[in-house]
Protein backbone atom coordinates (compact mmCIF):
# COMPACT_ATOMS: atom_id res chain seq x y z
CA UNK A 1 0.00 0.00 0.00
CA UNK A 2 1.30 3.38 -1.40
CA UNK A 3 1.42 7.24 -0.11
CA UNK A 4 2.70 10.22 -0.93
CA UNK A 5 4.57 12.23 1.43
CA UNK A 6 7.06 15.62 1.47
CA UNK A 7 10.06 16.05 3.58
CA UNK A 8 12.67 18.14 3.50
CA UNK A 9 16.13 16.73 3.87
CA UNK A 10 19.44 18.95 4.41
CA UNK A 11 17.45 21.71 3.34
CA UNK A 12 15.96 19.52 0.33
CA UNK A 13 12.57 18.85 -0.35
CA UNK A 14 11.49 15.36 -1.47
CA UNK A 15 7.94 14.18 -2.81
CA UNK A 16 8.05 10.58 -2.28
CA UNK A 17 5.59 7.55 -3.15
CA UNK A 18 6.35 4.92 -0.96
CA UNK A 19 4.98 1.84 0.97
CA UNK A 20 3.58 2.19 4.12
CA UNK A 21 5.45 0.35 5.77
CA UNK A 22 8.81 2.59 5.03
CA UNK A 23 10.86 3.78 8.17
CA UNK A 24 12.05 7.20 7.35
CA UNK A 25 15.70 5.62 8.10
CA UNK A 26 14.63 3.43 4.79
CA UNK A 27 13.75 6.70 3.15
CA UNK A 28 16.69 8.26 3.37
CA UNK A 29 18.99 5.56 2.54
CA UNK A 30 16.95 3.65 0.07
CA UNK A 31 15.07 6.08 -1.47
CA UNK A 32 16.92 9.01 -1.22
CA UNK A 33 20.73 7.77 -1.19
CA UNK A 34 21.26 9.72 1.81
CA UNK A 35 23.53 7.63 3.93
CA UNK A 36 24.94 8.79 6.73
CA UNK A 37 22.10 7.56 9.35
CA UNK A 38 22.97 4.28 9.61
CA UNK A 39 21.05 0.59 10.26
CA UNK A 40 22.61 -0.78 13.10
CA UNK A 41 19.75 -2.68 15.15
CA UNK A 42 16.92 -0.93 13.33
CA UNK A 43 14.94 -1.77 16.90
CA UNK A 44 15.70 1.94 18.08
CA UNK A 45 18.54 0.71 20.44
CA UNK A 46 21.85 1.69 18.96
CA UNK A 47 21.42 4.96 17.85
CA UNK A 48 23.12 4.40 14.85
CA UNK A 49 20.23 5.88 13.02
CA UNK A 50 19.72 9.51 14.28
CA UNK A 51 18.93 12.25 12.78
CA UNK A 52 17.45 15.88 14.01
CA UNK A 53 13.48 14.80 12.93
CA UNK A 54 11.95 18.58 13.14
CA UNK A 55 14.96 19.81 15.65
CA UNK A 56 14.90 17.09 17.84
CA UNK A 57 17.44 13.83 17.66
CA UNK A 58 15.12 10.62 17.02
CA UNK A 59 15.65 7.20 16.12
CA UNK A 60 14.43 7.09 12.38
CA UNK A 61 14.79 3.41 12.12
CA UNK A 62 11.08 3.97 14.61
CA UNK A 63 9.87 6.72 12.82
CA UNK A 64 7.14 5.61 10.01
CA UNK A 65 8.01 7.88 6.58
CA UNK A 66 3.95 7.95 6.45
CA UNK A 67 3.48 9.44 9.76
CA UNK A 68 5.83 12.20 9.30
CA UNK A 69 4.46 14.05 6.37
CA UNK A 70 5.95 17.50 5.79
CA UNK A 71 8.46 16.66 8.55
CA UNK A 72 12.34 18.61 8.53
CA UNK A 73 15.25 15.83 8.89
CA UNK A 74 18.51 17.11 9.39
CA UNK A 75 21.34 14.21 9.12
CA UNK A 76 25.09 14.53 9.80
CA UNK A 77 25.43 15.29 5.90
CA UNK A 78 23.66 18.40 6.56
CA UNK A 79 25.30 19.66 9.60
CA UNK A 80 28.84 20.32 6.99
CA UNK A 81 28.87 22.74 4.21
CA UNK A 82 30.84 23.69 1.14
CA UNK A 83 34.60 23.70 2.51
CA UNK A 84 33.65 23.33 6.00
CA UNK A 85 32.38 20.87 8.94
CA UNK A 86 30.62 21.73 11.94
CA UNK A 87 32.09 22.49 14.74
CA UNK A 88 31.14 18.73 16.59
CA UNK A 89 32.46 17.22 13.15
CA UNK A 90 36.05 19.25 13.87
CA UNK A 91 35.99 17.83 17.38
CA UNK A 92 35.26 14.26 16.27
CA UNK A 93 38.39 14.37 14.07
CA UNK A 94 40.53 16.40 16.35
CA UNK A 95 40.22 14.17 19.01
CA UNK A 96 39.99 10.63 17.23
CA UNK A 97 36.35 10.28 18.93
CA UNK A 98 35.72 7.61 16.12
CA UNK A 99 37.36 3.94 15.20
CA UNK A 100 35.02 2.21 12.43
CA UNK A 101 33.18 5.39 12.07
CA UNK A 102 29.64 3.33 11.37
CA UNK A 103 28.18 5.03 14.58
CA UNK A 104 29.88 8.35 14.22
CA UNK A 105 26.98 10.04 11.83
CA UNK A 106 24.26 9.15 14.59
CA UNK A 107 27.13 10.07 17.45
CA UNK A 108 27.36 13.60 16.27
CA UNK A 109 23.44 14.45 15.53
CA UNK A 110 22.56 13.07 18.81
CA UNK A 111 25.47 15.07 20.38
CA UNK A 112 24.14 18.54 18.89
CA UNK A 113 20.74 17.42 19.44
CA UNK A 114 21.79 16.59 23.19
CA UNK A 115 23.29 20.17 23.78
CA UNK A 116 20.47 21.97 22.61
CA UNK A 117 18.33 20.24 25.29
CA UNK A 118 20.72 20.94 28.07
CA UNK A 119 21.68 24.15 27.27
CA UNK A 120 17.60 24.85 27.54
CA UNK A 121 18.33 23.57 31.54
CA UNK A 122 16.61 19.72 30.45
CA UNK A 123 18.13 17.41 32.92
CA UNK A 124 19.04 14.15 32.84
CA UNK A 125 18.68 10.78 34.74
CA UNK A 126 21.97 11.35 36.87
CA UNK A 127 21.06 15.52 37.29
CA UNK A 128 21.05 15.67 40.77
CA UNK A 129 18.80 19.00 41.16
CA UNK A 130 16.38 18.29 38.87
CA UNK A 131 14.71 21.76 39.38
CA UNK A 132 18.36 23.17 37.90
CA UNK A 133 18.32 26.22 35.47
CA UNK A 134 21.60 25.27 34.70
CA UNK A 135 23.30 21.83 33.69
CA UNK A 136 26.89 21.46 33.85
CA UNK A 137 28.09 18.78 31.40
CA UNK A 138 30.38 16.65 32.82
CA UNK A 139 31.31 13.33 32.17
CA UNK A 140 28.92 11.35 34.08
CA UNK A 141 26.27 13.74 32.22
CA UNK A 142 27.68 13.55 28.68
CA UNK A 143 28.15 9.92 29.42
CA UNK A 144 24.29 9.21 30.43
CA UNK A 145 22.48 12.29 28.02
CA UNK A 146 24.44 10.25 25.00
CA UNK A 147 23.45 6.38 26.04
CA UNK A 148 21.33 5.99 23.47
CA UNK A 149 24.35 5.92 20.81
CA UNK A 150 26.09 2.90 21.39
CA UNK A 151 29.75 2.28 19.83
CA UNK A 152 30.95 -1.40 19.11
CA UNK A 153 34.52 -0.09 18.66
CA UNK A 154 33.70 1.51 22.44
CA UNK A 155 35.55 4.95 21.17
CA UNK A 156 33.59 6.54 24.39
CA UNK A 157 37.29 7.57 25.75
CA UNK A 158 37.32 10.07 22.90
CA UNK A 159 33.49 10.82 21.79
CA UNK A 160 33.29 12.35 25.68
CA UNK A 161 36.23 14.43 25.50
CA UNK A 162 34.67 15.37 21.84
CA UNK A 163 31.87 16.70 22.88
CA UNK A 164 33.18 18.15 25.99
CA UNK A 165 34.90 20.25 24.26
CA UNK A 166 32.12 22.16 21.58
CA UNK A 167 29.97 22.10 24.96
CA UNK A 168 32.21 24.38 26.81
CA UNK A 169 32.45 26.90 23.67
CA UNK B 1 6.22 -6.28 8.36
CA UNK B 2 2.44 -7.40 7.42
CA UNK B 3 0.76 -4.88 5.24
CA UNK B 4 -1.37 -2.50 6.45
CA UNK B 5 -3.28 0.96 5.39
CA UNK B 6 -2.33 3.74 7.29
CA UNK B 7 -4.59 6.66 8.24
CA UNK B 8 -4.75 10.07 9.74
CA UNK B 9 -7.97 10.71 11.50
CA UNK B 10 -9.02 14.00 11.43
CA UNK B 11 -10.52 14.18 15.16
CA UNK B 12 -11.74 11.87 17.86
CA UNK B 13 -14.76 10.58 16.35
CA UNK B 14 -13.11 9.40 12.99
CA UNK B 15 -10.40 7.78 14.75
CA UNK B 16 -12.93 6.14 17.01
CA UNK B 17 -14.87 4.89 14.03
CA UNK B 18 -12.10 4.28 12.49
CA UNK B 19 -10.82 1.59 14.86
CA UNK B 20 -14.25 0.18 14.88
CA UNK B 21 -14.62 -0.53 10.97
CA UNK B 22 -11.52 -2.37 11.07
CA UNK B 23 -10.94 -4.43 14.07
CA UNK B 24 -7.65 -5.78 13.64
CA UNK B 25 -6.44 -1.82 13.63
CA UNK B 26 -4.27 0.21 15.75
CA UNK B 27 -3.91 3.46 16.92
CA UNK B 28 -0.16 4.70 16.12
CA UNK B 29 1.31 8.17 18.14
CA UNK B 30 5.19 8.36 18.47
CA UNK B 31 5.83 4.04 17.09
CA UNK B 32 8.47 3.43 19.49
CA UNK B 33 6.84 0.49 20.73
CA UNK B 34 4.09 -0.49 17.85
CA UNK B 35 6.83 -0.42 14.81
CA UNK B 36 9.37 -2.43 16.93
CA UNK B 37 6.15 -4.97 17.67
CA UNK B 38 5.52 -4.72 14.04
CA UNK B 39 8.54 -5.46 12.52
CA UNK B 40 8.92 -8.69 14.30
CA UNK B 41 5.11 -9.41 13.93
CA UNK B 42 4.22 -9.69 17.23
CA UNK B 43 1.46 -7.36 16.12
CA UNK B 44 0.05 -6.96 12.74
CA UNK B 45 -2.68 -4.17 12.40
CA UNK B 46 -4.05 -4.15 8.88
CA UNK B 47 -4.85 -0.44 9.46
CA UNK B 48 -3.27 2.07 11.34
CA UNK B 49 -4.92 4.91 13.35
CA UNK B 50 -2.53 7.74 13.44
CA UNK B 51 -3.67 9.82 16.25
CA UNK B 52 -0.30 11.85 17.17
CA UNK B 53 -1.41 15.27 15.74
CA UNK B 54 -4.89 14.56 16.98
CA UNK B 55 -4.73 14.48 21.33
CA UNK B 56 -3.65 17.14 23.22
CA UNK B 57 0.14 18.08 23.68
CA UNK B 58 -0.17 20.24 26.86
CA UNK B 59 0.30 20.17 30.12
CA UNK B 60 -2.63 21.93 32.43
CA UNK B 61 -2.31 22.65 36.00
CA UNK B 62 -6.14 22.04 37.24
CA UNK B 63 -8.01 24.67 39.42
CA UNK B 64 -8.57 21.31 42.02
CA UNK B 65 -4.30 20.91 42.34
CA UNK B 66 -3.92 18.24 40.12
CA UNK B 67 -1.79 18.34 36.47
CA UNK B 68 -3.53 17.09 32.94
CA UNK B 69 -1.09 15.80 30.97
CA UNK B 70 -2.49 15.61 27.27
CA UNK B 71 -1.89 11.95 25.66
CA UNK B 72 0.61 13.27 22.53
CA UNK B 73 3.17 15.29 24.98
CA UNK B 74 6.24 13.50 24.38
CA UNK B 75 8.13 11.46 27.36
CA UNK B 76 10.88 14.59 26.55
CA UNK B 77 8.89 17.01 27.26
CA UNK B 78 7.22 15.50 30.22
CA UNK B 79 10.44 14.63 32.14
CA UNK B 80 11.21 18.51 31.40
CA UNK B 81 8.47 20.42 32.38
CA UNK B 82 8.78 23.11 35.15
CA UNK B 83 5.55 21.92 37.01
CA UNK B 84 6.42 18.32 36.67
CA UNK B 85 9.99 18.45 37.66
CA UNK B 86 9.26 20.19 40.97
CA UNK B 87 5.77 18.62 41.83
CA UNK B 88 5.99 15.22 40.62
CA UNK B 89 10.02 14.63 40.45
CA UNK B 90 9.25 10.79 40.48
CA UNK B 91 7.41 10.90 37.32
CA UNK B 92 10.52 13.01 35.64
CA UNK B 93 12.91 10.78 36.98
CA UNK B 94 11.34 7.44 35.84
CA UNK B 95 11.28 9.25 32.05
CA UNK B 96 14.09 9.79 32.30
CA UNK B 97 15.70 6.51 33.78
CA UNK B 98 13.21 4.67 31.09
CA UNK B 99 14.58 5.76 27.59
CA UNK B 100 17.19 7.06 25.32
CA UNK B 101 16.53 10.64 24.65
CA UNK B 102 16.30 10.10 21.33
CA UNK B 103 13.37 7.75 21.90
CA UNK B 104 11.78 10.10 24.71
CA UNK B 105 11.56 12.27 22.02
CA UNK B 106 9.27 10.13 20.19
CA UNK B 107 7.69 8.33 22.63
CA UNK B 108 4.11 9.95 23.66
CA UNK B 109 2.44 10.40 27.00
CA UNK B 110 -0.92 7.93 25.84
CA UNK B 111 1.55 5.52 23.90
CA UNK B 112 4.07 5.38 27.42
CA UNK B 113 0.92 3.66 28.75
CA UNK B 114 -0.06 1.07 26.45
CA UNK B 115 3.40 -0.08 26.04
CA UNK B 116 3.38 -3.87 25.83
CA UNK B 117 5.42 -6.25 28.24
CA UNK B 118 9.65 -5.76 27.75
CA UNK B 119 9.42 -9.91 28.34
CA UNK B 120 12.04 -11.73 26.02
CA UNK B 121 9.04 -14.36 25.07
CA UNK B 122 6.80 -12.04 24.32
CA UNK B 123 8.66 -10.86 21.74
CA UNK B 124 10.24 -14.19 20.60
CA UNK B 125 7.68 -15.38 18.19
CA UNK B 126 8.87 -18.60 18.68
CA UNK B 127 8.11 -19.51 21.80
CA UNK B 128 4.65 -19.79 23.89
CA UNK B 129 3.77 -16.41 25.69
CA UNK B 130 0.19 -16.00 26.84
CA UNK B 131 -0.07 -12.69 26.41
CA UNK B 132 0.51 -12.78 22.52
CA UNK B 133 -1.42 -15.70 22.33
CA UNK B 134 -3.70 -16.64 24.95
CA UNK B 135 -3.82 -20.61 25.78
CA UNK B 136 -0.41 -21.45 24.27
CA UNK B 137 1.58 -21.58 27.82
CA UNK B 138 3.98 -18.97 29.75
CA UNK B 139 8.06 -19.55 28.68
CA UNK B 140 8.88 -17.21 31.36
CA UNK B 141 7.81 -19.67 34.43
CA UNK B 142 10.81 -21.52 33.38
CA UNK B 143 13.01 -19.57 31.22
CA UNK B 144 14.41 -16.36 31.92
CA UNK B 145 12.38 -14.07 34.43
Amino acid sequence: MEQEITIKVDGAEHRLALDTRTTLLDALRERLGITSPKKGCDHGQCGACTVLLDGRRANSCLALAVAHDGAEIVTAEGFAGDGYLHQMQQAFIEHDAFQCGYCTPGQIVSAVGMLEVAKAGWPSHVTEDLDTEDVSLDDEEIRERMSGNLCRCAAYANIVPAIKEVSGR
Amino acid sequence: MKPYSYVRAQDVGGAVAALAEAPDAAFLAGGTNLVDLMKLEVMTPNVLVDVRRLTSDSIEELSDGGVRIGAAVPNSDLAADRTIRSRYPMLSQALLAGASGQLRNLATTGGNLLQRTRCVYFYDTTTPCNKREPGSGCSAIEGHN
